[in-house]
């Protein structure tokens, strides 16, 4: 008997209108210390698994089908306070987001306590065991953690308290839904470790879900795809990294950049995932509209997941065609950006303090967030700044901007000075520099229209509405939209679709330097594919250099010409992309470098006992 | 923890001085335009002009209004409150001997508005999407949509007047005692052990402060329930879920505890206005409060005692929103965080 067990499980959406289905007919096991990886993009259906187990579904969304077992008891028709019972004891979960998952108004301790009492544990001892657990998850000072409240932590040590919280009574199941996405690199990776160990000690089942392949190649026994709501291949881990026998698999492993070996081009898959209402009205395999091997025989019917292997299973018509998709070709770099000749943005000894907190008497309180930052960006090149939150580089870009003012260095672009506040500064400065932010869902203004918002530039100058419409459509038409989305608004556009909007209002009036900051992040893969080249296309376009600043050390690598890697407010290493990468100098940089997931599952260097099912 | 709460509270009061001499500059100005003569008030109906004239002088009317502030600022301070022109009485003693009643009222007020509010919005969301909640919804407009004067005649015309079960008049039946320790009557009652004449007094208060609370719940309820469903989509409610606690342990201390913030800064706003509303329902209940005096004093063109009952009703008032703010500093510990 499996740990977890779940047969045809399926879920859907109830309308008047008929059911939507949100996931259909899942099966997969989890067996007793072994670990399974879900992975798929957003709207796969990758929580629906989480809330169905949790029996927390959003409203209207109800199970149609299946069965779901833990350890043989039914977990989809038991009783609420059965679940509650067995919630936080013998099934655990560590959530996406750790700061937000803790209450702020409650100290640490306090939810600790109400934790420990929940599970049954005396309240003479609650303490010592909490203590304990802290210090199980490498909490430095737990005594003191326990009075401190969330918002006083890190995210990665919110991670801890929550991953102490879920050890601390051993259950049999551990649910991590994105545990990391929320953290840097390097706590990343510490936090995965710190699972590995815990789940080798006490012998805990894990289900981790991931939208990042090579995160679940590196740490899981099985991993299982979705795409649609629908299970595309399912199987071990290392063969399904080494031999994808679904093509949507392997479209996912080619749109992320590699981190090592030569750059290779991205694999774009065109549009996106169906949603709900699209998933219903098809009768084929709903990754056939998207798929480079898709023919007449696979809009008929929907595939069936069949046998490719030994506990390996794929739903395609024609499994063994998938090696045959190949990676399109590495962009051209070197005809685009030229590092000889005149500079043309010169950042020198840049350096910022921010005043955290004036006294009436006395110095203030300072914070450094840029020490000194000195480098070059020549004509048409893509600069990656590379570092963790609260390295500096969002405050080197805002810096370049003029959203905040530089307390000691230059900046000087083609030649001018622009690290001032005055008017012909301002409007130099306006004309040359444009910055994308990060989160376009609150960089756009909700109220306004498509169109209004990209040519805000304009409107700003006083042009002419008819003209201003035109402009918005040439936009449109380079940014990859239909000319339709003029009149609609942000909400109504899609994460990746927004993003773009956001690029296409920098560019308006193309601008000398852009600064683009983390714009590839919180995007699906595929969408980030897109994006990726779609500035690499407008730089062959336009001719304009940018300030790539990211955490994401492989989409730096697929982008940028040249990188620099922030550590502390310093500048610690500088290079070309490929060089930096492959040798890294910099301690800081091997650190970071290692952190990331390697291309490949590195199975062997795991311990994966067991043989696989 | 407790230093910083302390410090930032007093930072408070610091704040409340400017706003206070403010109201003192306002209200003594517009009582000083007003087209009154005070010290015709003040002397006998057969009075000289050049009498009227001396009495000016020696109340110092023929000085320049700025002037004439800070004689008054300064005798203020030294907690000379002046002399009332209708009772020959200091005005210190008449607010001394009414306060206590307006504030016991307007505290009741508060504790009663304010737990209809919270058990209210309480109620409408643990009913959310169901038919009780739309009944609850109707309920709290028609509350909302009537005016506080209204609602005192109509609670005293139910409970009074026609089921007689409550009464509506003073603060205590006339065949009762009442002693005199703080001034407080429901203090001074279980001082001196009357528990008979703590009853009455309490039964006294009841539709008083109901006619003052009522209103004030409303707009608790509804921003109680909103801030509820909003922070029942935060993460920390699904993990509390997931954590296997009850639904009645994640509403009372996960949910409330975190949405009582914003509808406490609500509490505070509306407190400061339900102290004014005490003038109105002292009135429609004859409750022997400081509104009494007020009116009293208005219709007799009282200076004395208009400048300083004024002035209480905005220091009460600065009172209430520090109480209401240091209670938000003491539950939510981001504002500690300093």
């Amino acid at each position: 008997m499996s740990l977890l067990q779940a047969n045809e499980l399926s879920v859907a959406l109830r309308l008047h209108a008929g059911d939507f289905p949100a996931l259909s007919n899942l099966s997969f096991k989890v067996e007793a210390g072994r670990t399974l990886g879900i992975v798929g993009e957003s709207g796969a259906g990758k929580s629906m698994i989480t809330r169905s187990i949790a029996q927390l579904l959003p409203r209207g969304f109800s199970v149609t089908g299946g069965s779901l077992r833990f350890m043989g008891q039914d977990l989809l028709g038991m009783h609420a306070d059965a679940r509650r019972a067995l919630f936080g004891r013998e099934i655990a979960f560590i959530p996406q987001e750790p700061l937000s998952a803790l209450n702020p108004v409650l100290t640490v301790g306090q939810q600790m306590q109400e934790h420990l009492l929940h599970i049954g544990v005396r309240r003479g001892e609650w303490r010592d065991r909490a203590i304990a657990a802290l210090s199980d998850v490498q909490l430095q000072d737990p005594a003191g953690l326990l009075a401190k409240y969330p918002h006083q932590l890190s995210g990665g040590m919110c991670q801890r308290v929550l991953i102490a919280m879920a050890f601390v009574s051993r259950p049999k199941l551990l649910i991590a839904d994105e545990p990391t996405t929320a953290l840097d690199v390097t706590i990343q990776a510490r936090i995965m470790d710190l699972i590995a160990d815990l789940r080798r000690q006490h012998g805990t089942a894990v289900i981790f879900i991931t939208h990042d392949l090579r995160l679940a190649a590196q740490i899981c026994d099985e991993i299982m795809v979705l795409y649609a709501g629908r299970q595309a291949e399912y199987g071990p881990a290392r063969a399904l990294m080494e031999a994808p026998r679904h093509p949507y698999t392997r479209c996912l492993q080619l749109a992320v950049p590699a981190m090592t070996g030569p750059r290779r081009g991205l694999y774009i898959l065109p549009e996106r995932m169906p949603g709900l209402r699209a998933v219903r009205a098809m009768s084929g395999c709903r990754f056939a509209e998207r798929c480079p091997l898709a023919d007449s025989a696979c809009l008929a019917g929907e595939p069936a997941p069949a046998k490719v292997a030994p506990g390996h299973v794929a739903a395609c018509l024609r499994p063994e065609a998938t090696a045959s998709i190949a990676p399109p070709p590495p962009p051209d770099h070197a005809a685009a950006s030229t590092t000889a000749g005149e500079p043309l943005l010169k950042l020198d000894g840049l350096g910022k303090v921010f005043v955290t907190r004036r006294r009436l008497i006395g110095k203030p309180d300072l914070f450094s967030a840029l020490n000194s930052a000195t480098l070059e960006l020549h004509q048409g090149e893509f600069f990656g700044i590379v570092g963790e939150s609260g390295s500096g580089k969002s405050t080197l870009g805002r810096l370049v901007v003029g959203l905040e003012q530089p307390t000691r260095g230059r900046i000087m672009l083609l030649g001018r000075d622009i690290g001032n506040e005055r008017a012909e500064t301002r409007a130099f400065r306006r004309e040359n520099v444009q910055i994308v932010f990060q989160d376009p869902q609150s960089a756009l203004n909700p109220r306004r229209r498509v169109a209004a918002i990209i040519t805000q530039v304009l409107e700003a100058a006083g042009v002419p509405e008819a003209e201003r419409q035109v402009r918005a459509r040439e936009l449109l038409a380079e940014i990859g939209l239909s000319p339709e989305s003029a009149h609609s608004y942000p909400s109504q556009l899609s994460g990746g679709q927004k993003q773009r909007v956001n690029i296409a209002r920098a560019l308006c009036r193309p601008p000398q330097v852009l600064v683009a900051d983390e714009i590839a992040s919180g995007l699906d893969v595929s969408v980030q594919a897109q994006l990726l080249n779609l500035l690499l296309r407008l730089r062959k376009d336009h001719g304009f250099s940018m300030l790539f600043i990211s955490h994401d050390l492989s989409v730096v690598r697929y982008l940028c010409d040249r990188v620099a890697v922030m550590n502390r407010g310093e500048i610690v290493e500088t290079g070309r992309t490929e060089e930096v990468f492959a040798n890294p100098a910099h301690p800081y940089t091997q650190t970071l470098l290692a952190s990331v997931p390697p291309d490949q599952a590195a199975a062997d260097t795991l311990d994966h006992q067991g043989a696989t099912p | 923890m407790t230093a910083t709460i302390a410090k930032l509270v007093m930072r408070r009061f610091l704040v409340a001085i400017p706003t206070l001499l403010f109201v003192s500059i306002l209200l003594f100005v517009v009582l000083r335009i007003l087209p009154v003569d005070p010290a015709a008030m003040s002397v006998p109906p057969n009075a000289t002009l050049a009498e009227i004239e001396r009495m000016r002088e020696q109340m110092g009317l023929h000085l320049p209004i700025p002037q004439q502030y800070l004689i008054w600022l300064g005798d203020l301070l030294r907690g000379d409150f002046g002399t009332s022109t209708h009772f020959r009485t200091g005005v210190a003693g008449l607010v001394a001997t009414t306060l206590p009643a307006t504030i016991e009222l307007a505290v009741m007020g508060m504790i009663l508005g304010g737990g209809l509010g919270l058990c209210g919005g309480l109620l409408i969301f643990y009913f959310r999407d169901t038919r009780t909640e739309a009944a609850l919804d109707v309920g709290t407009i028609a509350v909302l949509s009537l005016p506080d004067f209204l609602w005192a005649l109509f609670l005293m015309l139910v409970f009074g007047v026609v089921w007689q079960i409550l009464p509506f008049t003073g603060r205590l039946s006339p065949d009762l005692d009442r002693p005199v320790v703080t001034g407080f009557l429901l203090l001074d009652t279980l001082i001196t052990g009357q528990p008979k004449t703590f009853v009455n007094a309490l039964y006294h208060m009841i539709l008083p402060a109901m006619a003052l609370g009522i209103s004030a719940a409303p707009p608790i309820i509804r921003v109680l329930r909103s801030s509820l469903l909003d922070t029942y989509q935060e993460d920390f409610i699904h993990q509390a879920r997931l954590r296997g606690l009850s639904e009645r342990r994640i509403l009372l201390r996960h949910g409330l505890k975190n949405a009582i913030l914003p509808t406490l800064s609500l509490m505070g706003v509306q407190f400061g206005f339900l102290f004014g509303g005490t003038l109105l329902v002292e009135i429609i209940f004859s409750y022997p409060g400081m509104g009494n005096l007020m009116v009293d004093a208005i219709r007799n063109t009282d200076l004395p005692i208009i400048q300083t009952v004024g002035l209480t009703y905005c220091v009460m008032v600065l009172l209430v929103s520090i109480t209401v703010d240091s209670l938000y500093l003491i539950l939510n510990p981001k504002l500690r965080a300093r």
